[in-house]
């Protein structure tokens, strides 16, 4: 636990009950987080409450798994990273930049900082690879001749530089999750925001892609993966946060799916 | 800016083509919509053309004393002409009101009468022309007041005529409005939910769309074009309808109201304005209005 005192993140509880060994083992200061949540309750209108009080800080280039059952809250932690929601109470910062301060006109530019990946892939069916990519440069206004190098760029990176004329149907499970990863690697993003990413997958193709991941966050891609793998988790020993009913029960580096005592 | 625009147009133009089934729809219901309201248009104006026809018929008519002097004709034409209400002051004199009725008659086909009397029972009379037919009551006055009395013999009690006749084109129009206001209406309503379906066909993309970090302009653009590309198309497939059974219809009409100017020819250039700025922004309004509620928050 390397958090500075007297910095904003001050009392950031990175730290859960009766967690091992902790720390977010990192040495820079906290203001280079790429996300930070302090006491953070999220209720929704229906009176279900999905987070409360949570603490969370993810420095630049961290790999973070976010664990726990159906329901605990990973959804909306997620919902409220992109801003699809807004917390009821507490702070959350992306980039340093206030969620519930941001006016209207600013929410896409905080979301070009974000590249999310979703178990379903959210591919258009009527587009190629290439195409598909293309389109998140494309509605963001990006010129024309920026896209094509991009879109390559990334096709390369992902490995699908000889799919790129085919359409999502062509495409196996990984190829089509890959190309989601393409498509939200193309704004050079702050953090790659991965729900799920395996959900629909067999257990090999589950770990290309988890492999795919890790080796964007070798590049300097700060990634934030929601999971139920518990293989995968318990292999890699990343920091793990374990989300249950709401609050963070667990957050420690190097840990396991579930909790070891 | 011109990638801004050139993305929304080419989105519009794809968008539009690769939902064929829906697009051709939504023009379909436009072009039904906007014959319906073309069609309504046409009959009210044909309508208020015929009306203002019937209103200008309004005179008011004032019988003279026999025997007058010309100058005191003369006079009288003169003080009348000033009247600000007073479009035009016609002399019918004695002979000519014998004249008028006898051809009267005999259009109708009844015998002429007046041949058995040796002399002539018709007064000479003012026809005056009314600027605005609701406005007779100071005319009336002018002419009934006693310092006219030495020319003027009776007035004929335009009143109740014409007052029953304003209601009835007044509630003509104003009904004819009213029916004009409720087709618009149902035109946009049905013209915003067969967009809201072309639109719910594309949420995926449009969730895609601010995943990424497309701002709303870019959402919601291509939809406003395509919602205009669809009034264009349905304007244009309209008027070219409207252009072919335009003519014959016409005729049917101008023959069935004969005794109405109507003029369909004169009002094309009103008609096109009216069904491509109908279609254009009722395609673009609907798609704003269907666009609108997936962009919240």
């Amino acid at each position: 636990m390397t958090i500075a005192p007297s910095r904003p993140a001050e009392g950031a509880r990175v730290t859960g009950p009766g967690s091992g060994p902790t720390g977010t083992t990192d040495d820079r200061p906290p203001d280079r987080a790429v996300v930070l949540l302090h006491d953070v309750t999220k209720a929704y209108p229906n009176g279900n409450i999905a987070l409360r009080e949570v603490d969370l800080l993810v420095p630049e280039g961290d790999f973070v798994f976010l664990v726990g059952p159906s329901g605990a809250g990973k959804s909306t932690l997620i919902k409220l990273l992109i801003r699809d929601e807004l917390a009821t109470k507490g702070k959350v910062l992306v980039d340093g930049q206030d969620l519930a301060h941001l006016r209207r006109r600013h929410i896409p530019k905080v979301r070009r900082k974000i590249g999310i990946v979703f178990q379903d892939f959210k591919l258009l069916q009527t587009k190629s690879v290439w195409e598909n990519v293309a389109f998140a440069l494309e509605v963001t206004g990006t010129p024309g001749r920026q896209i094509r190098p991009a879109v390559d760029r990334v096709l390369a990176l992902v490995g699908l530089s000889a799919q790129a004329r085919q359409t999502p149907a062509q495409l196996s499970g990984g190829e089509q999750q890959r190309t989601a990863i393409a498509r939200a690697l193309v704004h050079d993003p702050r953090i790659i925001i991965a729900d799920e990413p395996t959900g629909n997958l067999d257990p090999l193709i589950s770990w290309e892609i988890i492999q795919l991941l890790l080796r964007i966050n070798e590049l300097g891609v700060t990634v934030l993966m929601a999971t139920h793998n518990a293989e995968v988790v318990t292999a890699l020993r990343k920091r793990v946060v374990a989300l249950e009913e709401g609050r963070i029960v667990r957050d420690e580096v190097g840990g396991a799916y579930h909790r070891e005592d | 800016m011109i990638t801004f625009v050139a993305f929304s147009f080419k989105r519009a133009w794809q968008g539009f083509w690769r939902n064929k089934v829906m697009s051709l729809a939504a023009t379909a219901t436009m072009i039904l919509m906007l014959v319906l309201l073309a069609g309504f248009w046409v009959l009210q104006t044909g309508l208020a053309a015929g009306l203002e026809f019937v209103e200008q018929k309004v005179q008011v008519v004032a019988e003279l004393h026999d025997g007058l002097p010309q100058s005191n004709i003369d006079n009288l034409i003169r003080d009348v002409e000033a009247q600000p209400e007073v479009l035009s002051v016609e002399y019918v004199s004695k002979d000519e009101a014998l004249q008028r009725f006898r051809d009267r008659q005999t259009q109708l086909g009844h015998e002429d009468l007046t041949k058995v009397l040796d002399t002539n029972p018709l007064p000479a009379s003012l026809q005056i022309r009314l600027k605005d037919a609701k406005i007779y009551g100071n005319v009336v006055t002018f002419l009934r007041s006693p310092d006219q009395s030495y020319a003027v013999a009776k007035v004929d009690p335009v009143e109740s005529y014409v007052d029953r006749l304003l209601t009835i084109t007044s509630v003509l129009r104003s009904g004819g409005l009213v029916v004009l206001g409720l087709v618009g209406l149902t035109v946009l309503f049905i013209i915003v939910n067969t967009i809201k379906l072309a639109v719910v066909a594309r949420r995926e993309e449009i969730e895609i769309m601010r995943l990424v970090g497309a701002s709303d302009a870019f959402v919601r653009w291509p939809f406003i074009f395509e919602g205009a590309l669809v009034g264009v198309l349905g304007a244009a497939l309209t008027l070219g309808l409207l252009a072919v059974v335009g003519q014959p219809l016409s005729q049917v009409m101008t023959g069935f109201f004969e005794v109405l100017p109507l003029q369909l020819g004169s009002l094309t250039r009103d008609l096109v304005l009216i069904t491509v700025g109908t279609g254009v922004g009722l395609g673009m309004f609907g798609s704003w209005l269907s666009v609108r509620s997936y962009l919240g928050r």
